[in-house]
């Protein structure tokens, strides 16, 4: 797999793989009543078990495209498939089921009094029963190792907790998708090494894909099957993440900058003159390869 | 969103659900219709009565079965502040002159006021009256969880005013958090709530009429958060409220006719 690259204004881009294919985005648009641009153009997939990293600087249309997967807003014009199925206005209904919405800001989303009411808002809305919703709940709350909070008052948790809870909040709805806007911003190292891992557990040991938007470079070259480089509301380049993080001028064109392992490396290489077709994304593969040129 | 009270003197709602969430003690076990019934009759009975001893008894027994529930009594003088406020600006100026024996007197220019023993008599009726109703609902509030005061209200009110209430009472939640997040931030630069009111009294208000602002965007993206877990316009209730036990109608059914006695009495023009 290689980096492809997109016009930004570029032609439609129906499903090429629709088997594989969860979530499909062709061409879709959004602006906001103000008339800013939201997204523009966009085309974006989500596949089978994949962790997908979005990645572009703020207001580039990350949030925008998060909130199209799960039914929140509808492009206009451009189309969204969802498990093979097209959803237009009306039908946009019963999307939070397949596709769970996390948000950066999660005061936003804990609105309940206590954890496990919060938690359990989600599976009384599919339609189970208390009793079921209790037990989804506190099953989702052990997956993120927050089953000591269940009592508690969101308001009095630290902002690492409240992001667990958020999860579990999604989790508790078992949906094939969960998309996370900024997961890992404002937490602590602890808190940020704890949802990296949660999130590689959604798709290890759950099936579930999970889509990321971030402007953390770093931790989607830790965590990320595919990057996709998000620059004036459209996906502009997407690959595998070594390919994108080590094309410096494809980020930059994105107005990021590369992980902090990859400029290491490469600062690194050019000033001891190295050639090498090592290319090492994360703390443990620099490491190693650093070993390795001695 | 902040857990910081937005003051010592407003009923801080994280406390109360705290409190409520806890269930630690017997009352929280007690049905929450049967404490909805005791504070309706509760209200009848300070309703009828203009009795001082009667009323002074009522708010004795209700600050006991609040500090018996185990909840913060100094907190509750503190929250005080507000109902005496309220009570005095309604009857501060009405309790002088009242006919009966005078107290004192204020001579003023053109004016004597003069504080009666049925002036003073009646602000402290309104004040017993005002706490009694204040501390109870608060007692209410406290020993009774969210999902079954929500459930209370889906079961009183019709839709959508159930879902109004409900959303309502979050929506407070919002609006204190935004405003405890202001004074923080006019705090954290050495300001404070009168000084700034006195000091920068329009950037004050300009300030404070952006909190009901962005409450609102706030409720906004917290209903967006809601639609995304699946929320189409109705709060699903979780979970039955617990009914009274046989106990709990007994002392119902006495309350009752001890409410309707004070009635009868108060219809034949007896003073209860």
């Amino acid at each position: 797999m290689t980096v492809s690259r997109r016009s930004l204004h570029g032609p439609h881009c129906p499903p090429l793989d629709p088997d594989n294919e969860l979530i499909h985005v062709d061409c879709a648009c959004h602006t906001y009543p103000d008339g800013s641009v939201g997204i523009h153009d966009m085309c974006f997939s989500v596949r089978r078990n994949e962790i997908v990293a979005l990645c572009g600087p703020n207001g580039s249309g990350k949030s925008t495209l998060i909130e199209h997967l799960n039914g929140l807003l509808l492009p206009s014009p451009g189309t969204i498939w969802v498990n093979g199925r097209t959803i237009s206005s009306g039908e946009q209904a019963g999307l939070w089921k397949e596709v769970g919405l996390v948000f950066q800001h999660t005061e936003d989303q804990l609105f309940a009094p206590t954890v496990l009411d919060d938690v359990m808002f989600g599976p009384l809305n599919l339609g189970l029963s208390p009793d079921e919703a209790k037990a989804r709940a506190l099953k989702a709350l052990d997956l993120v190792g927050a089953s000591a909070l269940v009592n508690k008052l969101p308001n009095y948790l630290s902002g690492g907790q409240k992001r667990l809870i958020a999860i579990a909040g999604i989790l508790a709805m078992r949906p094939m998708v969960i998309a996370l806007d900024e997961p890992t911003s404002d937490l602590d190292p602890v808190h940020a090494a704890m949802i990296e891992q949660i999130i590689l557990d959604l798709k290890g040991l759950h099936g579930i894909s999970v889509v990321i938007a971030t402007h953390d470079l770093d931790l989607a070259a830790r965590i990320a099957d595919r990057v996709c480089l998000v620059r004036d509301g459209s996906v502009f380049a997407e690959g595998p993440p070594r390919e994108v993080f080590y094309d410096s001028a494809l980020v930059r064109e994105a107005g990021l900058e590369p992980p902090m392992t990859v400029r290491t490396w490469t600062d690194y290489c050019e000033a001891a003159g190295i050639v090498t077709d090592e290319y090492p994304l994360h703390h443990d593969e620099l490491v190693r390869a650093l070993r390795r040129i001695g | 969103m902040s857990s910081t009270p937005l003051s010592s003197h407003i009923p801080d709602f994280d406390l109360i659900t705290y409190y409520a969430e806890r269930e630690g003690t017997l009352f929280s076990r007690i049905s929450p219709w049967t404490k909805l019934c005791f504070l309706a009759f509760l209200i009848m009975v300070i309703t009828i009565s203009r009795n001082v001893l009667l009323l002074a008894g009522i708010y004795l027994m209700v600050l006991l079965l609040f500090g018996a529930a185990g909840l913060p009594l100094r907190k509750l003088f503190a929250w005080y502040l507000l109902p005496v406020v309220f009570v005095i600006s309604l009857v501060g100026i009405l309790v002088w002159n009242e006919p009966g024996v005078p107290i004192f007197s204020l001579p003023l220019p053109g004016l004597t006021l003069t504080l009666t023993m049925s002036g003073l008599l009646l602000i402290v009726t309104l004040l017993l009256k005002a706490l009694i109703s204040v501390t109870f609902s608060l007692f209410f509030l406290m020993t009774t969880r969210y999902q079954h005061l929500a459930g209370m209200i889906a079961r009183i009110f019709p839709a959508p005013l159930d879902q109004i209430f409900l959303m309502a009472y979050r929506f407070l939640f919002l609006t204190l958090a935004m405003t405890a997040s202001l004074l923080k931030s006019v705090r954290c630069r050495g300001g404070g709530l009168l000084q700034s009111i006195r000091m920068q009294g329009r950037l004050f208000a300009g300030i404070f009429a952006l909190v009901f602002i962005r409450s609102f965007e706030r409720g906004e993206r917290v209903q967006r958060a809601m639609s995304a877990r699946g929320f189409t316009g109705s709060y699903t209730v979780c979970g039955e409220v617990p009914r009274p036990i046989l106990a709990e109608y007994g002392v119902l059914v006495l309350m009752g006719t001890a409410v309707s006695y004070l009635a009868a009495l108060s219809f034949l023009g007896v003073t209860v």
